[in-house]
């Protein structure tokens, strides 16, 4: 029926002389009507020769295109309510055609975005024409709005199978229009014969979008004919994901054709491989999928990570598509696969594509500078005199291997540390199996730094904390100044700070360090909304402060919504912020909530330190230790003055340069700013309030000072907003914030400096040498600890080995308010030793291993507290299973006189933990080895700096990264070389870096607002605009 | 200049966020500060560990003893005779056994007898419920008079408050050590000057189930009121000090007496038997002999101590109330003024711990005639505050009378238990009550929560009581925290 209007078109166009007439029917696929298609039908109606025939197919096309394909005259229009495939829709169109009357008859494949010049379909029929091998040809298909720059001129594959384009990207200057014979083409626009198009089946179903042209070629290759591209055809194409994947640079378009394209390369390698090859492939992709995923974090990917595992699973289970496919290759085939060899891609062109991207990055490299300046800024300086204000505060601990008291104890040894750190036997008291705290794996990381005696890294970590504390700021504060007195004073103010100072006095080692990383947090978390290896550094800090320092954790999730609020497109990196953090504390989540004690997630890691619970009023001026930084004393003693007002006096210069923040430019800075002072003093405030952590008798208050720690971070960044905003004399008024806070401190720098705190060099045992000695040979000698309290009881703990190490702790034993058997059961046996009884004294040796008892003496010397210790001391004294040891630096120890090495009680039981332990443990060393290999600032090592500047970069190492790829025995393909083409996010936070010209932001943990609106398309060669915000 | 209105506006505008931005940072702290926010306080859990129950015991310090008399034998201390030595326990029925210790100081330990541990099987009386005692009166050349004393649960730390080593006063420290643990013992003595130098008796060891005797004279000469301390290492102690009066050459009194109270702010000494009107005012300065009431303190800290000594006769209160300071490291005698004949009980409040015990004597009149001597001495030593129950075993002697003293602010109802015959006695709060027992040498006590007890002798030339003491710390149930 078609045949009659069929025949009437040729007549419409010129007559034209050629040997025979051969037949050339247009299929024109649609979806969208507009302006691509009215202008792609403009071009086919002016085409110097017509086609015969015009079919158009509409694929679920809107009202718009039916109107517009309606007037275009077309012989047959399909339409179907599928969003069918190219490929699909092709043969959709096909199938209403008669079959081909000779081989000379054509299909000429278009799709509504692929305008042709007026001669393309000429050019290309008569390479038909003349050439009788040549069954398919395709046109130069040019970029629609830049028509001088090639989209595409045929494809080919790497001998590993992997496609890639002939041409990418180039300002088309006839250098290619030699191009003749290729492995196969883009889908759009190709000329194929109609009969060749039957015999191969058309386009392979399984190849929706991506590699469904290429696949064509190669089949048509194998069945014997040629594949040529006509550079004189010149098409223009959109790329609008009609034919081939869609192009265009948004992230999420870019993980589609990804995919895509790596789901064809699977298929492709399943259908092309001997028959006997295809399991052993089918085996390799999870595999495979795995280790390309690794590359990907390196290369800052990780968003085609899922991609990646959603190819491989589809692929391998697409059920009979591969089959058929594999059947179709095999009926049409006639030739062997040496026939295309000639057409892949020769390894030494790949190497020379390799040498060109690896030299352009070298260019752009040299023209970037580090724009901190650490040391022209006078960082130098900073860490110089913060490193010896540390070693003058702290040279009583230079030369010792240790340090002890307060909440200090030694580290286990390496293996243990790292033990200590995963789900499985917590090894305080009587132990049991639960969560580790997070805490422990920062511990873990600590102590490995000083593998050999991990004890040694916390006198380190009391040594460089003060410089490590000023730099991290001192980074900080270069995204908000470029002055380098501001960066300075910065540094110094908050490495003074009073709650910092607190913590090291008192030995709080995770306040320490949750005051040292809060700093490189802030920086990192600036340079977290331009690059992926920022905001995985960013996500390890923030795990590492929450674990230090749980009860920083509301205020910087808090912190973190308004950050992914505020940052627009960016907030794609920071959306996995607390992603490390929440897989190292969700198994403790899961048991505190589990128990109906949610609140002792708050409870601080590590050894619990009682103390003065501090008023609101001392916590404004950043005191958290409950007294006025030793102003008490000072000031009594100096002057008749009251020292709350000397205390106060002394913090007003910060607080007053904190809030004239809110007179700088940009306003957002200084609230964001000065809502983490507020958040900050609301959780050091809501600190006193909880107390969770219990030691005997005492329920101790969560350390505020963690809370005024990030308020002192927040004031910090808000002078330095403040003062960078004064035209002059801010370097002068920055002195004087910094001379004020440095006197302010100066009572509890006395105090730390004459050693007048809890804290002393100190050995590696908690426990009298005679029974660290007997550990020598019984590691787990058991020891039970008991100490007189003030309220006339009794603490009983056990010590195993050398005694309590601070990975031991555990907040989870600490919180528990309800007691288990075991627990009740050691309490009796040393109730009953504690006192005259008829209990049998020996069931602490057999229930629990108990080799040694020692009473420690009393830290209250209140009756109460004399009473017990005399009553206890009786008691073992006249035990007649026990023998006296003697008076001991730690108290008095027994022996029991039957006791055994190597009790079996004492042992830790064998597999605790269970597979729960293997799989939690696994789970969280993926989670973190991922965010880790994500964190490093290189791509794959090619990468020269983490700076974001990603665009430009990374369009250019598109093709290296390929080629790397290739070489690592892997063999596949992404065609439309998805991955690479534009980062259009990191484009346009390009764009908005240079519209701000200061893209980090204001506030502890938020990005800038980088909420500028995206280009169109991403800028495509910005060289040397790289600024190093990372 | 001017400033175009734009610039004002946002001047303006920045001054305006200036002062919200100081109010809010004012006003936080102030809500922190003001509003009254909820707390939450994990409770430490613990556990109240009731020890298991044990073999009870009590030690009876045996016979009186002269030292002495065979001045070849001088190390030896032999018996004067037998003491009577009777027990008690609750169920009564409870199976006890009475083990004699060692005394290898005593040679006629033979034929008097030795020191006495009394023991319940495990479980066979609760805490406190079980108790003995013994009573003996002699009369030789040197030694007169009656002595009763309480067998005593052996201790850790003793104080023992009575005796002098003047002229013609002798005291003998007895130690007996029930358990099958050597006992390392620090005997340690303070006067009226501070403490005496005595390192011989440091480190004593008293072995197994035996008891050893030390002179109080040989250790400090010539003191007027002495204190010994007795802590042991090892083995527990059970000790009492044995002291005789000899005035100009006939004897005077002897008195056994047992461990008085532990330190404490607050002590009090219940059922003062003051058989004859008489004393010497508390102000008098220089008094010689012993024939007077009197209470001796001591404040085992390093500061001066003010003591209110609350003197309060029979059954009702009232009194009179002395105050004295104590200097740091000295004992002190207080006499306790000229008091009627009648009971009395001593109430002392001080102002950091103390230790005290009351002396009374018996016959004889103001004068130092051999003639007028007192005839027997008594000190009644201060009491911790009794359990629920107690039982109480009394020995011979003449006319034993319970005294009860109420310190609590409700009268007490005491139920009684002689002989399977129960009365009620009603203690008035803050008062007393004496209770003449009818001769049963087991008395049970219930309802006595928080009240001291004393059990006292009087004849009309003997006196002697003993302190109805709880049982010891040792025992008592203890709170043992596990975290």
């Amino acid at each position: 029926m078609a045949r009659p209007a069929a025949f009437r078109m040729p007549r419409r166009g010129p007559l034209r002389l050629a040997p025979m007439f051969p037949r050339v029917t247009a299929v024109l696929v649609v979806r969208h009507g507009g302006d691509h298609l009215r202008r792609t039908l403009d071009a086919i109606r002016a085409q110097e020769r017509t086609p015969d025939a015009l079919v158009v197919v509409l694929a679920q096309a809107d009202a718009e295109a039916r109107e517009q394909s309606a007037e275009a005259g077309a012989t047959h229009v399909v339409q179907l309510e599928e969003p069918l495939s190219f490929g699909e829709a092709v043969r959709s169109g096909e199938r209403v055609l008669g079959a081909p009357a000779s081989d000379a008859d054509a299909l000429w494949l278009l799709a509504e975005d692929a305008a042709p010049e007026p001669d393309a379909l000429q050019a290309m029929l008569a390479l038909l024409e003349t050439a009788k091998s040549v069954a398919v040809a395709g046109p130069k298909l040019m970029e629609w709005d830049e028509p001088d720059r090639i989209a595409g001129l045929g494809r080919t594959i790497t001998r590993l199978g992997r496609s890639l384009p002939i041409v990418g990207d180039e300002l088309d200057q006839g250098q290619h229009d030699g191009l003749s014979d290729v492995l196969g083409l883009d889908p759009a626009a190709i000329l194929v014969r109609h009969t060749v198009w039957q015999a191969l089946d058309g386009f392979d179903p399984a190849l929706p979008t991506a590699d469904d042209g290429l696949d064509l070629g190669v089949r048509a290759r194998l069945a014997g004919h040629r594949v040529a591209v006509v550079p004189e055809a010149r098409v223009r194409f959109a790329a609008a994901g009609v034919a081939g994947p869609p192009g265009g640079g948004r992230s999420s378009t870019r993980r589609r054709r990804t995919r895509a394209a790596r789901a064809a390369a699977l298929h492709r390698r399943l259908v092309y491989a001997p028959a006997a090859a295809v399991p052993l492939h089918w085996l390799s992709f999870l595999p495979l999928a795995i280790v390309r995923s690794v590359r990907f974090l390196l290369v800052k990917q990780p968003g085609s990570i899922p991609g990646e595992f959603a190819a491989a699973v589809t692929t391998m289970f697409s059920g009979m598509r591969v089959p058929r496919a594999r059947r179709v290759l095999a009926a049409a085939r006639t030739v062997g696969w040496s026939a295309i060899a000639p057409l892949r891609m020769q390894p030494d062109e790949l190497r020379r594509r390799r040498q060109a991207a690896a030299e352009a990055r070298r260019t752009r490299a040299r023209g970037r500078s580090n724009e901190l300046q650490f040391v022209a800024t006078g960082g130098g300086w900073v860490l110089l005199a913060t490193a010896a204000a540390s070693v003058g505060l702290f040279s009583w601990l230079i030369g010792s291997g240790g340090v002890g008291g307060g909440g200090l104890l030694p580290l286990s040894g390496f293996a243990e540390l790292w033990r200590n750190a995963a789900y499985g036997w917590r090894d305080v008291n009587i132990g049991f199996v639960g969560a580790a705290d997070p805490f422990n794996g920062v511990l873990a990381v600590l102590g490995s730094l000083t593998f050999w005696s991990p004890s040694f890294a916390v006198v380190l970590l009391w040594l460089v904390a003060m410089p490590a504390a000023a730099v991290g700021v001192w980074f900080a504060a270069s995204r908000l100044t470029e002055r380098g007195s501001l960066r300075a004073v910065a540094a110094l103010v908050y490495a003074v700070a009073p709650p910092f100072l607190s913590a090291l006095a008192e030995g709080r080692p995770g306040a320490v360090l949750a005051h040292v990383l809060l700093g490189w947090l802030a920086f990192a978390v600036f340079g977290a909304a331009t690059s992926w290896a920022a905001a995985a550094t960013a996500s390890l800090l923030f795990a590492a402060v929450i674990a230090s320092a749980p009860s920083l954790a509301p205020a910087l999730l808090v912190g973190w919504i308004v950050a992914m609020a505020v940052s627009g497109r960016a907030a794609v990196r920071l959306a996995g912020l607390p992603v490390p953090a929440a897989v190292l504390a969700l198994p403790l989540i899961v048991e505190q909530v589990g128990r109906g004690t949610p609140l002792g997630l708050l409870g601080d890691p590590g050894v619990p330190v009682g103390g003065a619970v501090p008023t609101p009023w001392q916590l404004a001026l950043g005191f958290p230790e409950g007294g006025w930084g030793g102003w008490s004393a000072l000031v009594e003693a100096a002057m008749s003055s009251d020292p709350r007002i000397v205390a106060t006096l002394l913090v007003a210069p910060l607080v007053l340069a904190a809030l004239a923040a809110v007179f700088a430019p940009r306003w957002s800075r200084a609230v964001l700013a000065l809502g983490t002072v507020l958040l900050g003093y609301a959780t050091a405030v809501a600190a006193t309030h909880v107390s969770v952590a219990i030691v005997g008798p005492d329920v101790v208050a969560v350390w505020a000072g963690a809370g005024l720690s990030l308020a002192w971070l927040g004031l910090v960044l808000a002078s330095v907003v403040a003062l960078d905003a004064l035209r002059r004399g801010a370097a002068a008024a920055g002195a004087v914030v910094a001379v004020v806070s440095l006197v302010a401190v100066l009572p509890a720098a006395i105090v730390i400096a004459t050693d007048a705190v809890p804290l002393a060099p100190a050995g590696e045992r908690t426990l009298p040498a005679y029974v660290v000695a007997q550990a020598e040979g019984d590691p787990r000698v058991t020891t039970l600890r008991m100490e007189p309290e003030a309220d006339g009881g009794l603490r009983a703990t056990l010590e195993h080995g050398t005694g309590q190490t601070l990975d031991d702790q555990s907040t989870l034993a600490q919180t528990q308010t309800e007691l288990p058997d075991s627990q009740v059961e050691l309490a009796t046996i040393a109730g009953n030793l504690a006192s005259r009884s008829g209990f049998d004294p020996e069931a602490a040796m057999r229930e629990f291993g108990v080799s040694f008892v020692l009473l420690a003496p009393a830290a209250d010397d209140g009756r109460a507290a004399t009473q017990t210790e005399a009553r206890a001391r009786t008691a073992l004294d006249g035990n007649a299973t026990l023998v006296a040891v003697g008076e001991t630096d730690f108290g008095e120890l027994w022996r029991f006189a039957a006791a055994e090495p190597d009790a079996a009680a004492a042992q830790i039981p064998d597999g605790a933990g269970g597979w729960v332990a293997g799989v939690i443990t696994t789970i969280q060393v993926i989670v973190i080895g991922a965010t880790l290999l994500l964190s490093i600032p290189t791509g794959a090592g090619r990468e020269a700096d983490r700076r974001p500047r990603r665009t430009a970069r990374r369009r250019d190492a598109a093709v290296p990264a390929d080629v790397a790829e290739g070489t690592a025995a892997e063999a596949d393909a992404s065609p439309e070389d998805a991955d690479e083409r534009a980062e259009a996010d990191a484009s346009s936070e390009d764009a908005d870096e240079r519209a701000g010209a200061d893209a980090p932001s204001d506030g502890a943990e938020s990005t800038d607002g980088v909420e500028a609106p995206a280009p169109p398309r991403a800028p495509r060669r910005t060289e040397g605009d790289d600024d190093a915000r990372e | 200049m001017r400033v175009s209105s734009k610039q004002a506006i946002r001047i303006g505008a920045r001054s305006l966020g200036f002062v919200a931005a100081a109010a809010i940072a004012v006003g936080s702290v102030a809500v922190a500060a003001l509003v009254p926010w909820t707390e939450y306080r994990a409770e430490a859990p613990s556990v109240v560990v009731q020890p298991a129950e044990s073999r009870q015991q009590r030690v009876c310090p045996g016979p009186l003893l002269a030292l002495g008399e065979d001045a070849a034998a001088a190390t030896t201390a032999p018996s004067v005779g037998s003491a009577d030595i009777v027990t008690a326990a609750e169920p009564p029925d409870a199976a006890l056994e009475e083990i004699p210790l060692a005394a290898p100081g005593n040679p006629r330990a033979g034929e008097d007898g030795t020191p006495v541990a009394i023991a319940a099987e495990p479980g066979g009386v609760d805490a406190g419920m079980l108790a003995g005692a013994q009573s003996q009166g002699v009369s030789t050349e040197t030694l007169a008079g009656f002595a009763a004393a309480a067998c005593g649960e052996a201790v850790a730390e003793a104080w023992l408050v009575a005796g002098a080593t003047s002229l013609g006063r002798s005291g003998l420290v007895l130690l007996s050590n029930p358990t099958a643990v050597a006992a390392t013992v620090d005997v340690r003595v303070i006067g009226e000057a501070g403490a005496v130098e005595a390192p011989s008796a440091l480190g004593i060891i008293v072995p197994p189930g035996s008891q050893r005797v030390l002179s109080l004279a040989g250790l400090a000469p010539n003191l007027l009121s002495p204190i010994v301390h007795v802590t042991s290492t090892g083995g527990v102690i059970a000790a009492s000090l044995e002291q005789s009066v000899v005035v100009g050459l006939a004897p005077a009194g002897i008195e056994l007496t047992g461990a008085t109270a532990p330190p404490a702010t607050s002590q009090v000494i219940p059922g003062l038997v003051v058989p004859e009107a008489g004393g010497v005012e508390a102000t008098e300065d220089h008094v010689d002999g012993d024939d007077f009431p009197a209470v001796r303190l001591f404040a085992p800290g390093d500061d001066p101590v003010d003591v209110s000594i609350g003197v309060v006769p029979g059954a009702a209160g009232g009194g009179g109330t002395i105050e004295a300071t104590l200097e740091p490291g000295r004992v002190q005698d207080v006499p306790l003024g000229f008091l009627e004949a009648g009971v009395y009980t001593i109430r002392i409040e001080a102002d950091a711990p103390v230790v005290a015990a009351a002396r009374a004597t018996v016959g004889g009149t103001e004068g130092q005639t051999d003639a007028a001597a007192p005839s027997d001495l008594a000190w009644t030593v201060a009491t911790a505050p009794l359990l629920d129950a107690a039982v109480v075993a009394v020995p011979p002697g003449p006319s034993p009378t319970l005294q009860l003293v109420n310190p609590g602010g409700a009268a007490a109802a005491v139920t009684v238990t002689e002989d399977g015959t129960e009365r009620t006695v009603s203690v008035p709060a803050g008062g007393a009550a004496s209770l003449p027992l009818g001769g049963a040498s087991s008395v049970v006590l219930r309802g006595t929560s928080g009240l001291h007890a004393t059990v006292s002798f009087a004849g009309s030339d003997e006196l002697a009581s003993f302190g109805v003491q709880p049982p010891g710390p040792l025992d008592s149930p203890i709170r043992v925290y596990p975290h």
